[in-house]
């Protein structure tokens, strides 16, 4: 059995645990530059709040229904993540790290009530954390996924599923007949594998809801569709095709991790590792004409190695803004690992993410030009790392200083533009919580 | 156990540490004392807060201290806690009377939160240390 665990409506749980007040108000957490809302509470989805909607299209609600917006605060989100998924990693034999706020766990061969193990794991980081989260459990991933949407679906809309697998849903106890009850009230366009832009198409194929899908024929609709579909369908009726670790067939987020043949324990080591991935993830977010707002980096030592000292550090370096230049990812991927590495640990597996996800078009518009002379773009529909390569290979590679730019310009434009962010309470000693005695 | 996957990086990385060798403390074998070892149950539940206000100074907490939290305990009746009262968080000390939950300073002074219909506190956090400048 898989169980997905991910954090309720993470960036605004991770604000609400040292801001009280904001616990039952309206809040959206801002992307970079403050352009579009990148997280909402339950009060802001209810209030018609979308998802990634452009934060101007919806500021009058700060007037008109108390709607709060905060700058996102990726150190913060970064290092609660980090204390979540260590938390969450003690319950299996193995964990998939999926992104900031959501981690599959491998439960293959663990004996007992994996819901009642759901429960305690969910207790726990509440307590320690004071995250809320939602567990699914599967037996394979896209179920464990369907579960996770269970669970939080029933926890936040009483009616819509019955109301036992609310918080904690395990697939694994249900008859047959309860899973197709639950999979007839799901939409196609709910579940893991099922783009925006593939469900319209499964609906006029008379595929509404999953349990349509899962009596589909496989094979077909991967001809008719993609090769993720027919995992999908396969996924969906039981047969595992997505292994833990597996790379997921929609790319939200972006990582590459991996696990070392020997420990690494020297910092230039790990500096030529974590390079190299940075370069990749890089490489794949131009691919898909993104944008990222985050770097998120992890190195662990083997858990398998009980006789060796044990140290799993994460940092999360927020950029000055979203961005898919190779060297300012590489740049901020080997900043982040400096600051985590402890001499003499022999490390077993590191991994680089990045978070936050935009495509590159909303990046461009949410440039401004007027600050930044020195990165003119003669074409807005072009891409802003292409035009810099090209400008750089014309005039020699120092002529526009992509990294140095940046870094340049971060203390300017980072002030200027994320005016509502919250102290980082857990990194930075001058910024933690006051408590009145 | 632990597999590879995919084409990672251009290098495979060699340790030139033998997996036995590989200690933190080097060539001794012996590890330095570690005050986040000494002090830190719980590195996950562990949180630090600043102490503004001089009603806990009879339990040795005063105005700028740097409290250690952590969130793992369940505190109990006399524990020095974090709690959320109005919005605002509180040091204080945790009572209970019977079935009643509330939080004392120990300045007199100061009046007590009692949990009810009318007012009502989370606990944030228990307090384990509390560090103070001295000099320096």
């Amino acid at each position: 059995m898989f169980a997905l665990v991910d954090v309720n409506n993470m960036y605004v749980s991770c604000e609400r645990v040292f801001r009280p007040a904001l616990n039952g108000k309206p809040v959206v957490v801002l992307s970079n530059n403050d352009g579009a809302c990148i997280a909402r509470s339950n009060e802001a989805k209810d209030l018609g709040v979308k998802m990634a909607q452009p934060w101007f299209e919806v500021k009058h609600l700060e007037r008109s229904a108390g709607l709060i917006a905060l700058s996102a605060n990726f150190e913060l989100y970064g290092d609660m993540s980090s204390r979540m998924m260590v938390l969450a990693s003690r319950y299996a034999p193995r964990q998939e790290i999926y992104s900031i706020d959501e981690c599959f766990l491998d439960f293959e061969g663990v004996p007992g009530d994996l819901a009642a193990i759901g429960r305690e794991l969910r207790r726990q980081v509440l307590q320690w954390v004071g995250l809320p989260t939602s567990i699914g459990f599967g037996p394979t991933k896209t179920l464990a996924k369907l579960a996770n949407h269970v669970a939080k679906t029933a926890d936040r809309k009483p009616g819509t599923y019955p109301q036992r697998l609310a918080q904690v849903c395990d697939f694994g106890a249900l008859r047959s007949e309860e899973l197709d009850d639950v999979m007839r009230r799901t939409d196609v366009g709910d579940i893991w594998g099922v783009g925006r832009k593939t469900a319209p198409k499964l609906h006029d194929a008379g595929i509404r809801t999953v349990l349509d899908l899962k009596r589909a024929d496989a094979a077909i609709l991967g001809r008719q569709f993609s090769v993720v579909m027919q995992k999908t369908v396969r996924e969906l009726q039981g047969t595992p095709c997505l292994e833990v670790e597996d790379d997921p067939p929609a790319q939200q987020q972006i990582m590459c991790s991996r696990s070392f043949g020997n420990p690494v324990t020297a910092l230039p080591d790990l500096i030529e590792v974590v390079s190299g991935f940075a370069t990749r993830v890089a490489r794949r977010l131009r691919e898909q004409q993104g944008a990222c707002n985050a770097v998120h980096v992890f190195i662990t030592t083997s858990p398998y190695r009980t006789r060796d000292p044990q140290h799993s550090p994460t940092a999360t370096l927020p950029l000055p803004r979203p961005t898919a230049d190779t060297r300012t990812l590489v740049n901020a991927a080997v900043t982040a690992l400096r600051g985590i590495h402890k001499p003499g640990y022999p490390y077993a597996k590191a991994g680089v993410m990045l978070v936050e996800l935009q495509s590159d078009k909303q990046e461009q518009t949410s440039l401004h030009l007027f600050d930044e002379p020195e990165e003119v773009q003669p074409d807005g529909r072009r891409d802003l790392m292409a035009t810099l390569d090209a400008l750089n290979e014309r005039f020699g590679r120092d002529a526009v200083g992509i990294a140095s730019a940046v870094k340049r310009s971060a203390r300017s434009t980072h002030a200027s533009r994320q005016e509502r962010r919250s102290p980082r309470y857990t990194t930075r000693l001058d910024e933690v919580i006051v408590a009145r005695a | 156990m632990l597999r590879e996957r995919g084409t990672a990086s251009a290098s495979t990385p060699r340790s030139r540490v033998a997996i036995s060798f590989g200690s933190p403390a080097g060539e001794s074998g012996v590890t330095r004392l570690d005050l986040n070892e000494i002090l830190i149950r719980n590195p996950q539940a562990a949180f630090l807060v600043r102490i503004a206000g001089a009603a806990m100074r009879e339990a040795g907490i005063d105005d700028g201290d740097l409290a250690l939290i952590d969130r793992a305990l369940d505190a109990g009746h006399g524990q020095v806690v974090i709690a959320v009262h109005q919005n605002e968080f509180l040091c204080r000390r945790l009572c209970t009377r019977g079935e009643a939950l509330g939080l004392q300073a120990t300045d007199p002074e100061v009046p007590d939160v009692w949990a009810g219909e009318a007012d009502t506190f989370d606990i944030w956090g228990v307090v384990t240390h509390v560090v103070k400048q001295v000099s320096g």
